[in-house]
């Protein structure tokens, strides 16, 4: 009994070593093909996903037994963000390649050791290839340790379906003119503006405010203290607007909350990015193809501009090993590569900041383009300018502003008391 | 006595063998962070390149912080109110199912329910009842005529509402003590009720000083997640609007959110010792005793 009992014993632990020996095995074939994993948030519903799995598998197959890309999806942004800064804290890439929003608070990954450089290892037509504007605002101490993929234009988005129900048939062209629009929708029962002081960065309501800001201060108005008149004068503005012109709700709504009042025809003026013009639940609406895209009527001096942003930037993870810095390397050309982005930007409707000759067929993405190429000068939003320190503080005192329970200077002292100067 | 003397050898050796795998596990997972964050605290670090050593400027900076000070006053008001509504309707309710009324099953299983659900699907739908076009104002509205109010996105009734959101989930704190209550002797009662106690007297002077023990446990879980509450609130109003509702769990996720990794630690630090403080202040003033244990024994 004793001597079976051992016997099947011997023969169970057999199996279970076995398939770890063949695994070994299996493990030991390709060993000269360099995985790559990619941790992309362009997955699942996000309108850049298809064209980016095609992207990764054409490149996959060209350079099979030598390079793979392996996408690890990051469908959840926030908790992807989380996994970035946590990685990096503790010491460790994320992945070999990941996306970032550069702002100065991301800007304090280029101190880690763990970003590849790519300001060592681009070839100068590489380089050419970027926006040279982009460029330069990625790079921080000589470091270029992202690349600027997505940028974005955040210009105010016009039902003007709505509008037409009012009896407006032409955008407003000044400020005055534009209260006097928003007054005559509410007059035909329809809320002018999606407005929020929701979530970190009370998205909606932030872009209007930079929008204002930009138009009273001028484009390097970021770079005034907080206090600044301009400043004051476009926190009355977003107060007004959310007061005045917005839903119920608005006082800690968050951006599903915002959108989906646009997407329902609740509000008639909304503003987001162009990555918004992909979704599938906007192309469904009764009003899609009434939308009108235009910059803000200016409030103040400043004309003719438009509020843009790093969107995405791409980084790697620093290698000593000259055989994966390359392949990292190589895949990256290709991803920025004229023909890659012109694929991405035409399902997705995204804008980069790779030079392609790609123009959009689609009217609303077209309209991105067209605005973004009118626009006599850009600015950055406040996210983009100051950090998500800032931001938060702009968010939750905005809140605080519409209800009344403080000044738009005390708003504006709250605020710039987060700024590191 | 060498064959004694082995024996012990043995047993000891088995107690630290069966030992060491969870308290390796605790040193990695608690003694070593906790450590880590405490060191961190004392220290200037954006999670990125080297801590420089700044002595009690984090404390001294997060002191003065009248956001961390708003925190530090929710998460004692989130504590009271764990403490001294969520447990006692949990009491209230064990003390009425223990006496088994009709349904009083399907009457647990309700309680509990909730308890089963995540908090992200129940915060979720709290976020739509309290819509200013939600059930709510409508409720409100159509029995008393009410305005409607925006009731996360005023600081008057943003900190009630979360609040009353998580106090009335009494499921998890009922099922401890309605364990208890049932294990209460029933003759107890039955020479009260001979000697012409009422039942509110019999539970005032039977049910409640037996329940003791278990009650003094139950509020120290509930003043300790209301001192570390996090969840709810930050999925439902993001600590706002102006701080409202902000707890120091969610300052300091928002603190390693802006990369400011010390002054995180730092608000971690005090999370540890006012939870240490409550909790030994409810022992202090409640003891330890338990008459339900001194019985068994």
């Amino acid at each position: 009994m004793l001597k079976k009992s051992r016997l099947i014993a011997l023969l169970l632990m057999l199996c279970l070593v076995f398939p770890l020996i063949a695994q070994g095995q299996v493990e030991n074939a390709p060993a000269k093909e360099i995985e790559l994993r990619w941790a992309s948030i362009w997955v699942g519903n996000d309108s850049k996903a298809p064209a980016v799995e095609a992207l990764v598998a054409e490149y996959n197959a060209k350079n099979a037994g030598k390079i793979k890309v392996v996408v690890e999806p990051q469908p959840d942004y926030n908790a992807y963000e989380q996994k970035v800064r946590t990685s990096l804290a503790a010491g460790q890439a994320p992945a070999d390649i990941f996306t970032i929003k550069f702002n100065p608070t991301t800007a304090t990954f280029y101190q880690s050791n763990l970003l590849m450089d790519f300001a060592k290892v681009m070839d100068t037509p590489w380089k050419q290839s970027f926006d040279a504007g982009s460029i330069e605002q990625s790079t921080v101490d000589g470091m270029l340790k992202s690349l600027p993929m997505e940028t974005a234009i955040l210009p105010i988005w016009y039902n003007m379906d709505a509008f037409k129900k009012a009896g407006i048939s032409e955008l407003p062209t000044t400020i005055e003119g534009m209260f006097a629009a928003f007054d005559k929708l509410k007059a035909a029962g329809i809320t002018p503006a999606s407005q929020m002081t929701g979530d970190t960065n009370a998205w909606t309501s932030m872009i209007w405010f930079s929008h204002f800001a930009v138009s009273l201060g001028g484009t390097n108005v970021w770079d005034k203290s907080f206090t600044d008149p301009a400043f004051v004068e476009a926190a009355k503005l977003t107060k007004r607007m959310i007061v005045e012109y917005s839903t119920t709700d608005a006082v800690g709504l968050g951006a599903g909350g915002s959108g989906g009042h646009f997407l329902a025809g609740r509000t008639a003026v909304f503003s987001n990015g162009p990555w918004y013009a992909g979704r599938a639940d906007l192309a469904a609406t009764p009003f899609f193809n009434s939308i009108k895209i235009a910059g803000l009527p200016a409030a103040g001096s400043t004309k003719d501009f438009m509020i843009s942003r790093l969107q995405a930037n791409i980084c790697a993870a620093s290698s000593k090993d000259k055989a994966r810095e390359a392949a990292i390397v190589d895949f990256l050309k290709f991803l920025t590569s004229a023909p890659s982005i012109s694929k991405i930007a035409e399902t997705s409707g995204a804008m980069f900041a790779i030079k392609t000759d790609y123009r959009p067929v689609k009217a609303l993405q077209k309209q991105f383009y067209d605005v973004a190429a009118a626009a006599k000068t850009t600015a950055f939003d406040l996210e983009a300018a100051l950090g998500a320190e800032v931001t938060l503080e702009f968010a939750q005192q905005l809140g605080a502003l519409a209800l009344g329970r403080i000044s738009a200077e005390e708003f504006c002292a709250l605020v710039d008391r987060k700024i590191e100067r | 006595m060498q064959a004694v003397g082995t024996q012990r050898s043995r047993v000891w050796g088995a107690r630290v063998l069966f030992l060491l795998p969870v308290s390796i596990l605790f040193f990695f997972f608690f003694i070593y962070p906790f450590l880590f964050t405490i060191y961190t605290s004392f220290t200037s670090w954006r999670g990125i390149g080297s801590m420089k050593f700044n002595g009690l400027a984090n404390y001294t900076k997060l002191l003065g912080d009248p956001t961390f000070r708003k925190a530090l006053g929710n998460n004692v008001i989130w504590a009271l109110s764990q403490g001294f509504i969520q447990v006692p309707l949990a009491c209230l309710v064990a003390m009425i199912l223990v006496r088994k009324p009709h349904f009083w099953r399907s009457l647990r299983t309700i309680y509990y329910l909730p308890n089963v659900i995540s908090t992200v699907a129940l915060a979720m739908v709290w976020v739509a009842i309290y819509n200013v076009e939600g059930p709510l104002n409508a409720i409100l509205g159509a029995l008393f005529g009410a305005e409607k109010r925006n009731w996360l996105g005023n600081p008057d009734t943003a900190l009630f509402a979360v609040i009353f959101q998580t106090v009335i989930y009494i499921g998890y704190f009922m099922i401890i003590l309605l364990a208890s209550a049932m294990n209460i002797p029933r003759s107890l009662y039955e020479a009260a009720e001979i000697d012409g106690a009422s039942t509110f007297q019999q539970e005032l002077n039977i049910t409640l000083p037996m329940l003791r023990g278990s009650l003094i446990t139950t509020m120290t879980l509930a003043m300790a997640y209301g001192m570390r509450h996090f969840e709810s609130t930050f999925l439902m109003t993001g600590g706002g609007p102006a701080y409202a509702t902000t707890t120091m769990g969610i300052d300091l996720y928002l603190k390693m959110d802006a990369l400011r990794y010390s002054e995180a630690s730092t608000a971690g630090v005090f999370l540890i010792l006012m939870g240490t403080v409550v909790i030994t202040v409810l022992r202090k003033i409640f003891g330890s005793s338990d008459p339900m244990s001194e019985m068994a024994q």
